[in-house]
């Protein structure tokens, strides 16, 4: 059974990388230098000199590098706002500027817009796309929610921030990551200004990860863990793989939306989705001061919602209240 | 030389020197089979934490050389003996690498006075490549930071490429690197020339 979108207890945050461009002006475009090679037999030099000179950048790996219309060839070189320098032996035209696309397309019509610009790579998957969910997901995620509400109660009945993150078996895949995690801010009781919830549970994963055997270990023990673990294999000279490292696959639920700090760390530790209750638009890393994962550049991404169904009462949200100001 | 541009050598010669043994600390992490990042904290003129990446060992990727050394300066009751809002606002960071985003952060929370840095951090930097975290973002508390690149540029890239051309085992889906060389041509900072 699915659950239709507006149907659902939180709304995703639509990343800016997510945009459409389903029409001619809304294609982001950069300035681009590029140069018409008239002599089909210096395609193959002007390639190579641009290897050498290090300008196979990234930046550029979603166009093509040769557009051809009709006996023309042409080259895309650089994003730099200075003119390039080309071999002088080829006797080449001048150099000009085209604006060019800024990310490759996502539909077929953004890829027919984008080529009139110039040839485009075509990425249909993003792998960072939600899924959808089922009513059995809904009361998972309902569950993990109510956890992390009645853990802030208790972390601020303590004296501490009540800021609580938490990381629940993923549902139906139990196998894959059996056990669940939970944390909360302990800067107070610490006195360390750095304790926040997300990098505390991080840690708690991560301890738990390294009490996995190594690779070499050829323990007895090393089996056992090995069998709790992943259930597909329990042969230790298997590489440890993505399925293994971090937080990779797996949800996390809080009850603020994570610091710049905490999101950056959520993203390095490879985290699948953030769910958060209350929005920090002061200092908040995941759509307030910031949003890391749509950052140019991050060499991962991971979902972003915020919670708005039922958390359990009117009376509990007061529980959350903190300072805005505050980094969660 | 007038007497200000002669203090402003012997200022650079300083920076470098504490880059020096924030490189010293970056090639005991690539002995260790970690990303080869390390850092010292300067208070007073004189180094009060060095550290470096162990990401790997903690298998925690959080654990780069800055957070373990702020760790350390705040665990130390000489070096932290009251509680302040700022515990680093008379403390002076020298790392190999740009900070990334996390670290920025974390410094801008700690309060740090400054920043000297190596080469820039392309995929993250928090310190002006990927985001201004130490002093464009506007936060409603935290004062902003100065931070600054290129000491030792060369050699902390240089590092960073010796430890790549051999396998990350640890990060997810390994590569096969075999057809890898170690790159000796440094080129300058990348947002000058693309």
């Amino acid at each position: 059974m699915i659950v239709a979108d507006g149907d659902l207890p939180f709304t995703r945050l639509k990343l800016s990388l997510d945009e459409e461009e389903e029409e001619i002006s809304a294609i982001r475009t950069m300035q681009s230098w590029v140069v018409d090679i008239p002599d089909p037999r210096h395609i193959t030099t002007m390639l190579k000199c641009l290897k050498r000179s290090g300008l196979e950048s990234p930046s550029l790996a979603h166009l093509k590098r040769i557009r051809k219309q009709g006996n023309i060839s042409s080259l895309l070189i650089s994003t730099s706002p200075n003119p390039p320098c080309l071999p002088s032996d080829l006797s080449l035209p001048s150099p000009y500027q085209l604006p060019v696309p800024c990310t490759a397309a996502l539909t077929p019509t953004s890829l027919q817009l984008k080529c009139t610009l110039w040839p485009t790579v075509y990425t249909p998957r993003r792998k960072w796309e939600p899924e959808t969910w089922s009513k059995g997901t809904v009361r998972w995620a309902g569950r993990a929610i109510t956890h992390v509400m009645l853990e802030a109660s208790k972390a601020r009945a303590g004296g501490e921030l009540p800021i609580v993150a938490h990381v629940p078996s993923p549902y139906r895949e139990e196998d894959q990551f059996p056990m669940s995690f939970t944390a909360h801010d302990t800067r107070t009781s610490t006195r360390h200004p750095l304790r926040h919830a997300i990098l505390n549970i991080i840690r708690s994963v991560a301890d738990y990860r390294a009490s996995e055997p190594s690779l070499d270990s050829s323990s007895s023990q090393s089996t056992t863990f090995n069998t709790l673990i992943n259930s597909e294999s329990d042969d230790s000279d298997v590489p440890r793989n993505g399925a293994r490292y971090l937080l990779t696959g797996l949800t996390l639920f809080t009850t603020h939306e994570p610091c710049v700090m905490c999101s950056m760390a959520l993203l390095h530790s490879r985290v699948k989705e953030v769910f958060y209750v209350v929005p920090m638009q002061q200092t908040g890393g995941c759509g307030g001061l910031a949003c890391l994962p749509s950052l140019k550049g991050v060499n991962h991404r991971f979902g972003i919602a915020r919670w708005n169904g039922t958390v359990g009462g009117a009376e509990s949200l007061d529980v959350l209240e903190i300072d805005p100001t505050i980094d969660a | 030389m007038d007497h200000t541009s002669d203090q402003a050598e012997s200022l650079e010669k300083a920076h470098l020197r504490w880059m020096q043994e924030a490189m010293l600390m970056a090639e005991e992490a690539l002995a260790a089979s970690e990303v080869p990042v390390g850092c010292v904290f300067v208070r007073d003129n004189r180094i009060i934490a060095k550290s470096r990446n162990r990401t790997n060992e903690l298998r925690n990727a959080t654990r780069h050389a800055e957070l373990e050394a702020i760790d350390r300066i705040l665990s130390d009751k000489d070096l932290t003996p009251i509680i302040v809002d700022y515990p680093l606002s008379d403390t002076i960071l020298y790392v190999t690498v740009e900070p990334c985003m996390m670290c920025a952060s974390a410094l801008r929370q700690m309060g740090i006075q400054e920043v000297f840095f190596g080469c820039e951090n392309d995929k993250f930097g928090g310190c002006g490549t990927v985001l201004g975290v130490n002093d464009k973002l506007e936060h409603p508390k935290h004062p902003s930071y100065k931070a600054t690149g290129g000491y030792c540029r060369d050699e902390a890239i240089m590092i960073l490429r010796r430890f790549y051309v051999t396998e990350n085992t640890n990060a997810p889906v390994p590569k096969a690197k075999a057809n890898r060389i170690l790159k000796t041509e440094i080129l300058p900072k990348l947002r000058d020339i693309v």
